[in-house]
């Protein structure tokens, strides 16, 4: 009898484990096989980025990433500009954290503390702020892979063949691909996110 | 010649904005993609976007396929896309001289405002510009037609060459 109530348990928590995580901390937020697929080019020294990330983007998860609608992937891409010199590196220790799937804290806090890094250099010193210290030594190790720099200039180039050449740059690519104007008012992203079948 | 190329780059202006084509087939794209452009101006309020997102296209196909055939409303749809031309690139200097990094929308979007954008629409409303002139000043000089105003005691005109030996 036991055997069969824990059993019967486990039969219960499948559905739990099959749906797995709504909100993930790596690049993709939500599921991979949502039925609609956002992708954002994104610079960490954007002020515009930093305004979608904080003010569009916990829209999103809430209403359309946590319901299973809406996968949203990111991308780095940061712009080459005399205004941006530590962007690049932002990315990149963005990129190393991604792989000990904790992108998401190191961009909010790269995006939370902009104004102050762009001005101070001191990228590193705001990314550890939210790293145990086992995770910082990870990160400084993953910094030293020539495939961490490698990766945010596969962005990079994924970005150039979509004829990204300003940031934010976000496209819907499921179910079809298409290229949204930026600025926008989240009231038309959330109706053109409605009518998506 | 003018009049079908200026048609043509309406009627392809009107196609970025209302289809893709993609895996072979053509998609009718959202109007909210451009209803975003032109948000993005922050001139109108919301019901006005959405209502022109839904219908400017449309118009402008329209526009782009009288003057490709030439046929019907010739005047009517070159003084219409002069008018919207003025339009659009008023909106444009605006945009740009007050530094909105914004899309044009013009073809769709992903094209950021530059001034390459003002040289182009610029050169289009010339086109236009002419093109609508040259259509209107036909009209003026076509010949009126004949009527049967003549009096009716008018002698009949004298037949042409020798009447005979």
């Amino acid at each position: 009898m036991n055997m069969k109530v824990m059993l019967l348990a486990l039969c219960g928590l499948f559905p739990c484990l099959a749906a797995g995580p709504a909100v993930d901390t790596g690049k993709v937020l939500g599921r991979p096989n949502a039925p609609i697929v956002l992708e954002v080019y994104s610079d960490f020294e954007c002020p515009a980025c930093k305004m979608f990330h904080e003010e569009m983007l916990p829209r999103l998860i809430r209403e359309y990433v946590q319901t299973g609608r809406l996968a949203v992937i990111s991308h780095e891409f940061p712009l080459n500009i005399p205004a941006h010199k530590y962007s690049r590196e932002a990315a990149n220790y963005a990129t190393a954290a991604a792989r000990l799937q904790i992108y998401q804290p190191v961009a909010d806090v790269l995006f939370k503390n902009q104004t102050s890094w762009e001005q101070t250099g001191k990228v590193w010193e705001t990314v550890a702020t939210v790293l145990s210290p086992e995770q910082q030594k990870k990160v400084q190790a993953l910094m030293k892979d020539p495939s961490v720099a490698a990766e945010v200039q596969q962005d990079i180039d994924a970005g150039a063949r979509e004829r990204v050449n300003s940031t934010p740059s976000l496209f819907i690519t499921r179910p079809q691909h298409m290229a949204l104007p930026w600025p926008m008012r989240y009231e038309l992203l959330q109706s053109l996110l409605n009518g998506l079948k | 010649m003018l009049r079908i190329a200026l048609g043509a780059v309406f009627a392809y202006a009107a196609y970025t904005k209302l289809f893709q084509f993609a895996g072979g087939r053509l998609h009718l794209l959202p109007w909210q993609l451009f209803a975003m452009a032109i948000d993005s101006y922050q001139l109108l309020p919301a019901w006005a976007v959405e209502a022109l997102a839904k219908t400017l296209p449309w118009f402008e196909l329209l526009l782009g396929i009288l003057l490709i055939a030439g046929r019907w409303l010739v005047r009517p749809a070159a003084t219409a896309v002069s008018a919207l031309l003025v339009v659009f690139l008023t909106l444009i200097v605006r945009a740009y001289l007050k530094g909105q990094e914004i899309s044009c929308g013009c073809f769709g979007p992903g094209e950021a405002i530059s001034w390459k954008t003002l040289l182009r629409d610029g050169s289009m409303l010339a086109a236009s510009l002419f093109v609508t002139a040259m259509a209107w000043i036909s009209r003026r000089r076509s010949p009126q037609p004949m009527t049967a105003s003549l009096p009716t005691n008018t002698l009949p005109p004298e037949p042409a060459g020798p009447v005979g030996d």
